[in-house]
């Protein structure tokens, strides 16, 4: 009787939000296969990572007090069960665990009596680094792409953003804390296809690793994390340098993430591509080499192929983000403007035909207004209102009223 | 190396001071996994204040840095590291900043330790004056829970709308204030610089805006402003409250903030605002030190500001309480922008004092 917890802790822009979204539709038929996915809501794996590492996340932390432990509840319950049984916990943001967070999750799922697997999720640098300073600019940051590439090549990693990319993408560093009591035919190493490789190999290699190939399954990508242009990516960056002080977070979010950039932006996908500087190549592939490895001389279960941590070579014209073509700028802020005139629209008619409800809903408590007595009632008490002696008399009267409803 | 490396830690649990590039000695390993840079130097800068107890001193050794932070560092000269992951460095040059956010983090643990007190509600008294506090948050919550606790809490028929405020550059202080101990807050200066580019007053504070809402409203309750808290008492019913909040040091708020940031994802929301009103407010209360000021750049949109608020109160269809000149800015002593070192030097010394840390019976 076979029974496994499956770890999946990164990293990010691997195709996670894909895997995740497959797995939550499917929850309820994976369950009927022995397949634990206990996610209430899409993001549950997230608030429970959250509550792991105590994140504070744009006040999300809010409803993640308490997440993790109930998770991992839910996951042992379910291994209890008889018959063969799986549990599957999914988030990338999981990679910048700390030993000793790594030690608490491993601990609450069961380990070392349960059988633990940690798969982690891998893509060459080369495309990681500029998908993470895109998705920092979809997070409202301003800063530039140029400070962005120095903050990620200081040795030093003492900016908020060196701290973060490097915790969640330098794959040795991430196994040494996910991996370190683990056996390595338990660590399980899925590689991103090259660009132009089979649109659903990705999924294979995950449903491989997962133990999904033989389960009955809706796959079709219904939520994915588009990736924009250079031109888009700048457009965005400035409307945050703009915006940022005037428009709370929480109108951000639908606004400039998903309407501009994911809704809009994303669409126009004839323009230049966002990629790694041609002088970043070099010390990115020297990297990528040793860390392929530090995974080989490991003996961890690679899941596709090492060569697909080697990056592609520079394109033959680099298009840099911080002297994007203006005309190409231009044209993605006017595909933004027109989005939220489109939208504006959608909301100015919606307001119109709320306020007419609205004003029906008034004129049809006027007319219940309206009745002889009314008036009368509201002369008396408009009049009892303006001296003390009238204010005290309407208290009695209030609260002998209010005793004789309890009391009806 | 890695014997030295254990050897130091060794010293620093027996209360030791010497900086690791000075340190000579050795001892055997004590653990999986060797602490980090920054870990061990914030437990050198304790035994600089002090002498952390052994429980103290495993749980500096132990904590994790909070978001975006860098992870436990190794130590320059220390145990061989592997080619990938963070460079080793000297602990002494950890800046003051990351040992202040390992610090809020302890801190932050010792306040979700406590069981939140049920919030005190008095016998509700049926002849209380009805009444709503809008205006400084740092004058209006304690007046609030004051009432409450009497019996008097807010809210009912016909209530009078009390709006309450004090000099400008103290309100804005205040509100900045009250944002940390709500949920953290980016620094006084970028806080500050963010709300003079939108051009008004934050909303709690504009008191003649609140005043006309409360006053448009289908159903108007009295107003009344009021720009000397000392009078609040009599329009809510009451002879006594619980006395003008005075302003906290810079350094206090700075750690407040910092603490209530790392408080989010260890406290429900509820627990938390109990446990931060009732547990971490009245510590760092007592810190000494000068409260913050409104920064000289700004002080001339502050004059503007509360200039255009003093003309709209003289104008109001509402009686102000106090002379309405109180909201002009004020001239005193304050700081521009709080120190981080004395933000650790006052965090250190509440982590030593235990100042924080649950009874057993509270942890438990």
């Amino acid at each position: 009787m076979s029974r496994r917890v499956l770890l999946h802790v990164g990293t990010p822009k691997t195709g996670t939000s894909h895997f995740q979204d497959v797995l939550f539709r499917n929850r309820g038929r994976l369950r009927e296969q022995g397949v634990l996915y206990a996610a209430e809501r899409f993001d549950a794996h997230f608030l429970a990572a959250l509550d792991l590492m105590q994140l504070p996340w744009g006040g999300l932390e809010n409803e993640a007090v308490g997440r993790w432990d109930a998770l991992a509840g839910q996951v042992r319950d379910f291994l209890g069960q008889p018959g063969d049984r799986a549990a599957i916990i999914s988030h990338e943001i999981l990679a910048t665990a700390s030993r000793a967070q790594v030690g608490r999750a491993l601990a609450s799922v069961g380990h070392p009596d349960t059988e633990v697997h940690v798969v982690l999720s891998v893509r060459d640098l080369v495309r990681q680094i500029p998908a993470e300073w895109q998705e920092n600019v979809k997070h409202r940051r301003e800063l530039p792409y140029g400070r962005f590439l120095d903050q990620v090549r200081d040795p030093q990693r003492d900016s908020a953003i060196g701290a973060w990319f490097w915790g969640v993408q330098e794959i040795p560093d991430i196994l040494d804390r996910w991996a370190a009591d683990l056996p390595p035919e338990r660590v399980h190493l899925v590689t991103v296809p090259r660009p132009g490789g089979p649109r659903d190999l990705l999924w294979q290699r995950f449903s491989t690793t997962f133990g999904l190939d033989d389960l009955d399954l809706d796959v079709e990508p219904e939520r994915v994390n588009p990736s924009l242009g250079v031109p888009e990516t700048t457009a965005v960056r400035r409307i945050n340098i703009k915006a940022n002080k005037l428009v709370p977070p929480a109108a951000y979010r639908p606004l400039v993430r998903e309407l501009i950039a994911h809704q809009t932006l994303s669409r126009r996908t004839d323009s230049p591509r966002l990629t790694l500087p041609p002088e970043d190549h070099g010390w990115v592939a020297e990297l990528q080499q040793r860390w392929s490895a530090v995974i080989r001389e490991r003996g961890y279960d690679v899941v596709g192929d090492l060569d697909d941590l080697v990056g592609d070579p520079p394109p033959a014209t680099y298009a840099d983000p911080d002297r994007a073509d203006e005309a190409q700028v231009a044209d993605a802020a006017l595909d933004a403007v027109t989005a939220l005139l489109v939208e504006n629209a959608r909301l100015v008619r919606t307001e119109r035909d709320l306020r007419a409800e609205l004003d029906e809903t008034r004129r049809e408590l006027e007319r219940a207004f309206l009745r002889p007595t009314y008036r009368w009632r509201e002369k008396t008490v408009r009049r009892l209102q303006g001296s003390r002696a009238g204010r005290s008399a309407l208290r009695v009267y209030r609260a002998a009223r209010s005793r004789s409803s309890r009391s009806a | 190396m890695t014997e030295r490396a254990w050897g130091w830690v060794a010293h620093l649990r027996e209360g030791g001071t010497t900086r690791w590039r000075d340190w000579t000695g050795s001892g055997p390993a004590t653990g999986p996994v060797l602490p980090g840079a920054q870990q061990l130097e914030l437990l050198r800068r304790a035994n600089l204040v002090g002498r952390p107890s052994a429980v103290l001193a495993g749980r500096i050794l132990a904590v994790d840095p909070p978001r975006r932070a860098r992870p436990g560092l190794p130590l320059v000269d220390g145990p061989p590291v592997p080619d990938h992951g963070p460079r080793p460095v000297d602990p002494t040059t950890v800046p003051d900043t990351e040992l202040t956010r390992l610090a809020a983090v302890l801190l932050a643990e010792e306040v979700a330790g406590h069981t939140p007190s049920p919030p005190r509600r008095g016998r509700l008294r049926p002849w209380r004056v009805r009444y709503h506090l809008l205006g400084d948050p740092e004058h209006v919550e304690p007046w609030r829970r004051h009432l409450i606790a009497r019996g008097r809490p807010p809210g009912g028929y016909g209530g009078r709308v009390v709006v309450v405020g004090t000099d400008t550059g103290r309100m804005l202080v205040d509100l900045w204030s009250a944002h940390c101990f709500r949920h953290g807050a980016v620094p006084w200066p970028q806080w500050l610089a963010r709300r003079v580019s939108r051009g008004d007053l934050p909303g709690p504070l504009d008191l003649d805006a609140l005043a006309r809402r409360e006053q448009d409203r289908p159903e108007p309750n009295r107003v009344h402003v009021v720009t000397d808290p000392a009078l609040v008492g009599r329009l809510v019913g009451v002879r006594r409250g619980p006395g003008l909040p005075q302003p906290m040091a810079a350094s206090a708020v700075d750690l407040g903030r910092r603490v209530c940031a790392v408080l989010r994802p260890l406290a429900a929301p509820e627990d938390r605002a109990r446990l931060i009103t009732d547990v971490l407010r009245p510590v760092l209360a007592d810190a000494p030190g000068l409260p913050l000021a409104v920064p000289s750049a700004h002080r001339a949109w502050v004059r503007s500001e509360a200039e255009r608020l003093h003309r709209q109160l003289g104008r109001g269809r509402y009686p102000v309480h106090g002379d309405a000149g109180l909201v002009l800015p004020v001239d005193r002593a304050g700081v521009e922008n709080p120190d981080v070192a004395e933000t650790l030097a006052l965090a250190l010394r509440l982590l030593l004092s235990a100042a924080l840390t649950p009874t057993p019976e509270e942890g438990s």
